[in-house]
């Protein structure tokens, strides 16, 4: 499936002009913060930009990525990706299985050498030559490889892919690895989240498509557009935090209060991810303003993490201590209770590391 | 839109409270448009990146107001563009479905989505004569 027309063109068989990619990309600049001015720059990228081919390859997963990329909360703009890529493999979605199913993927590989983009969502069974999970008789390490080596990029998708997710918890009884393990220096984005934040897919693919490069990425691989800033970070209920008001329980008068949840287990000022300002279903809500903590999911090793109920470890080995304190004394204890909080985020982020050493 | 299952167990929601943060954005505004005044230079303001609560948006929208020119455009969901009450002030609103997906504030003569791109009038001129060609052969063929 050659793509030898631009976006620009293809757009104009359909009757949509170039205002299309402008909304468009205004829309994607402002979700990525870009400065309001490269939007001109994107939509022309993107006009210019051939349509990209995709692959989009299941592993261990539970689908629950594709159906956050499917669900998405602005569909008529969200849903332009689906124009600017050509979604050549995709198991879920296409009308083709079997043999055809694997010729389309064949094909998009030969005509699109070098050129092709592909998503991984799920991580990949290694132990046993990889037998545990395979798709017509080809295991996922064998079309894994396969379909990469003349990959472009790749870009795995949710916390399976970015960092071995579920499958990969302890006892790890498939072996499974991320993605990042199996595909040598071949570049590649880390979109992570149980599922991810659907528009930091389509953020991310929509700027390889119009600028030609990756997204700037964190030190896991992650968009820092979508990844740089904690759930507490930008939290609604960080200012409970800072004056030492949380909940001891999901039931008491500070979790009716709306208090801080950091007591009962949030994992917030460890997890990097958009939830609190972007949000879910249409920007209703996100766990936190639900009433629950933040699990983390965003996170390597979040599922091993010691317990989604258990608070974060204090340096002090005194959570409870340290924070009912800062509850009697208000605001200056608050304070300090979030500098030790940024001192926890550095040893609860290096414990996983750690462990695998 | 907050559901009732998510305001039950979360504190009052400051989405109706004013929080001042409108009025560095009409300072940064009042600066832009004085160097468009002066220069020319153009510039815009994403609110999605500004920390406002829905009553501070309503503040700036109320206090900006409305001026002569608006406009509503039908791609890819639709978008309300209006010129404040303050000439060369911008509002650009983009629907995505039901909900707003992006707002700015663009100083400018005229934001750049209301712009016809050449290439699309390139387009445009070879459908134009396509069309023109057609009805002439079939107003060829009736008078034959």
């Amino acid at each position: 499936m050659k793509n030898v027309q631009s976006l620009g063109a293809l757009m104009e068989e359909r009757g949509v002009s170039r205002r299309a990619f402008l909304k468009y990309a205004s829309y994607v600049a402002s979700l990525m913060a870009l400065p309001p001015a490269a939007a001109a720059a994107m939509a022309e990228g993107l006009a210019k930009a051939r349509r990209q081919s995709v692959i989009w390859l299941s592993f261990q997963e539970c689908t629950g990525c594709t159906e956050s990329i499917t669900r998405a909360h602005s569909p008529t703009l969200e849903n332009l990706i689906f124009d600017f890529i050509s979604l050549d493999y995709q198991e879920v979605l296409m009308a083709a299985c079997g043999e055809a199913a694997d010729a389309a993927r064949h094909a998009a590989m030969a005509d699109n050498k070098g050129k092709y983009i592909v998503v991984v969502e799920g991580s990949v069974p290694t132990k046993d030559g990889g037998i545990y999970s395979a798709i017509g008789g080809v295991s996922n390490l064998q079309m894994l490889q396969e379909t990469v080596e003349n990959a472009f990029a790749v870009v795995a998708v949710g916390s399976c892919a970015s960092f071995g997710g579920i499958p990969k918890a302890n006892p790890n009884p498939t072996g499974a690895v991320a993605i990042s393990d199996l595909i040598g220096g071949k570049p590649l984005i880390n979109i992570s989240g149980c599922p991810p934040i659907p528009e930091a897919i389509v953020g991310s693919l929509s700027y390889i498509l119009s600028f030609g490069k990756l997204p700037e990425l964190d030190h896991l691989g992650r968009p820092k557009a979508f990844f740089g800033e904690t759930i507490h970070d930008r939290c609604y209920r960080r200012p409970f935090y800072e004056r030492g008001l949380f909940a001891d329980s999901f039931d008491d008068d500070g979790a009716r209060q709306g208090w801080c949840l950091y007591k009962v287990g949030c994992k917030g000022p460890v997890t990097y991810n958009a939830c609190a300002t972007l949000k879910w279903n249409g920007g209703v809500s996100f766990p936190i303003q639900s009433g629950h903590g933040c699990l983390g999911c965003s996170e390597p090793n979040f599922w091993d993490g010691g317990g989604f109920y258990r608070p974060l470890p204090t340096p002090l080995g005194a959570t409870g201590t340290v924070l009912a304190g800062a509850a009697v004394a208000g605001a200056a204890l608050g304070l300090g209770a979030s500098h030790l909080a940024r001192k926890h985020q550095k040893n609860y982020l290096a414990a996983p590391k750690s462990e695998e050493d | 839109m907050t559901s009732s299952c998510a305001n039950s167990l979360a504190p009052e929601l400051p989405a109706h409270k004013k929080t001042g943060m409108a009025e560095p954005v009409l300072r940064e505004i009042h600066a832009r448009l004085e160097s468009f005044a002066a220069t020319g230079q153009t510039g815009a303001i994403d609110l999605a990146g500004m920390p406002l609560t829905r009553a501070d948006r309503e503040a700036l929208e109320a206090f900006l107001g409305r001026g002569e020119v608006s406009a509503t455009l039908d791609v890819a969901g639709r978008s309300e563009i209006w010129e404040t009450a303050y000439s060369g002030v911008w509002w650009v609103r983009h629907w995505g479905g039901d909900a707003v997906a992006s707002e700015l504030i663009e100083i400018t003569a005229i934001p750049e989505i209301l712009k016809t791109d050449r290439t699309d009038a390139a387009g445009a001129v070879k459908r134009l004569a396509l069309t023109l060609q057609q009805r002439d052969r079939g107003s060829n063929g009736d008078g034959a």
